[in-house]
């Protein structure tokens, strides 16, 4: 069975580079930018400002599951070590549970829109700093990850098949 | 270049401060200009995107009519413009950090990038291209406020052609200078603590653990 998956770089991957924290960006401006915009929307009461928000919400909801897609594979190939075996777990639980937050918040925001597009209740400003603080959170673990951990980096990976780590 | 060379310093500059700096080579434990490079790259991205499906609006209306979805054509634009003007204004913040953040790299030895490429000419392309994109970002959120409050504010399609199609080869430009920038973390571990570590021959299981 295990031969006709295809063979693994150097990077430790079937193709050249992580394509995660690639689709990430998709996750990660949207939605923040997405509160930005809204934050600036009431204090400006700029309604256009809601529509892009909207918008760029709705995106981050449909690109988070792409991300653990590829996340979920790239994990799977990362050989964590020490201490990032327990971030990658954490990491991966937050991720799953972004997905559920984010598309609960996107609905949400849909039933908003629907109502009237021009007012946004602050309980949902509320919320979304909510949300924005977790994927900061995230995002501090993927870079622990990647940065100090340096999964998927070809001098770990090279380590790792030396059997040093 | 021996002439050069007879000028150089004994030291490089990086060694004046290396006491301040931690594994990875940052007086800090994460980067910041990667995490910069999600919002520029996002926002770009989606941003045209957006402005493609306002520009397609006559062919989509069917299919936004039947997932209950209301929608305006202005609405994806304003999507298009606001999300370009916080690309351009964040990405003066990306370029200056990646700056700092390269001005402090200390690339693997002898390591030759998927591109065939040594560390000095990926950081020189990755460098000099970053500040070419900035231009080109701001040239085209210029642009783009022209056509939205000027040349077409009474149009239906807030942009030209040509302008989604810059934005598009654009798409491709950033995909190549984003692979160089992954080549610099990913190959020549640059501010990766584990690579650095290992380089200095130190053992991951107590370095890190």
């Amino acid at each position: 069975m295990l031969e006709l998956l295809p063979p693994l770089n150097d990077h430790n991957l079937p193709w050249m580079d992580t394509i995660h924290p690639i689709v990430v960006h998709f996750v990660i401006a949207m939605a923040l930018i997405g509160y930005l915009f809204d934050v600036i929307g009431v204090v400006w009461r700029k309604p256009a400002l809601f529509e892009a928000s909207f918008w760029n919400l709705l995106f981050a909801t449909g690109a988070i599951f792409v991300a653990i897609i590829f996340g979920q594979v790239e994990a799977g190939l990362a050989a964590p070590y020490g201490a990032a075996r327990k971030i990658l777990d954490i990491h991966t639980t937050i991720g799953w549970s972004l997905a559920g937050v984010l598309s609960l918040l996107a609905g949400w925001r849909y039933v908003i829109r629907s109502r009237d597009p021009e007012i946004l209740p602050l309980s949902f400003l509320g919320a979304g700093s909510v949300v924005s603080a977790l994927i900061v959170v995230q995002v501090i673990l993927g870079d622990t990850l990647i940065w100090t951990y340096g999964l998927h980096t070809v001098k770990v990976v090279s380590a790792m098949r030396e059997g040093l780590i | 270049m021996p002439l050069a060379l007879a000028y150089a310093p004994s030291d490089a500059p990086i060694d004046q401060i290396a006491k301040d700096l931690g594994a990875n080579g940052l007086p800090y434990s994460l980067p910041i200009h990667p995490n910069l490079v999600h919002l520029t790259i996002g926002l770009f991205v989606i941003a045209i995107a957006f402005d493609v499906v306002g520009a397609l609006y006559p062919l989509e209306k069917r299919v936004f009519r039947f997932l209950a979805l209301p929608i305006t054509r202005g609405g994806f634009h304003d999507v298009g413009w606001y999300n370009l003007l916080a690309c351009c204004l964040i990405t003066f913040l990306t370029v200056a950090a990646g700056f700092y953040e390269m001005l402090t790299a200390v690339p693997l030895p002898g390591v030759k990038s998927t591109f065939g490429l040594g560390s000095m000419t990926t950081m020189l392309w990755h460098g000099v291209g970053g500040v070419l994109l900035l231009a080109v970002i701001v040239g085209m959120t210029v642009w783009r406020g022209f056509q939205r409050f000027l040349w077409r504010r009474d149009m239906g399609r807030q942009v030209q052609w040509l302008y989604l199609l810059v934005g598009i080869v654009m798409f491709a430009l950033l995909g190549l200078h984003g692979t160089l920038g992954a080549q610099l973390a990913a190959e020549f571990g640059v501010h990766i603590a584990a690579d650095q570590l290992l380089q200095a021959g130190a053992d991951l299981h107590t370095a890190l653990p």
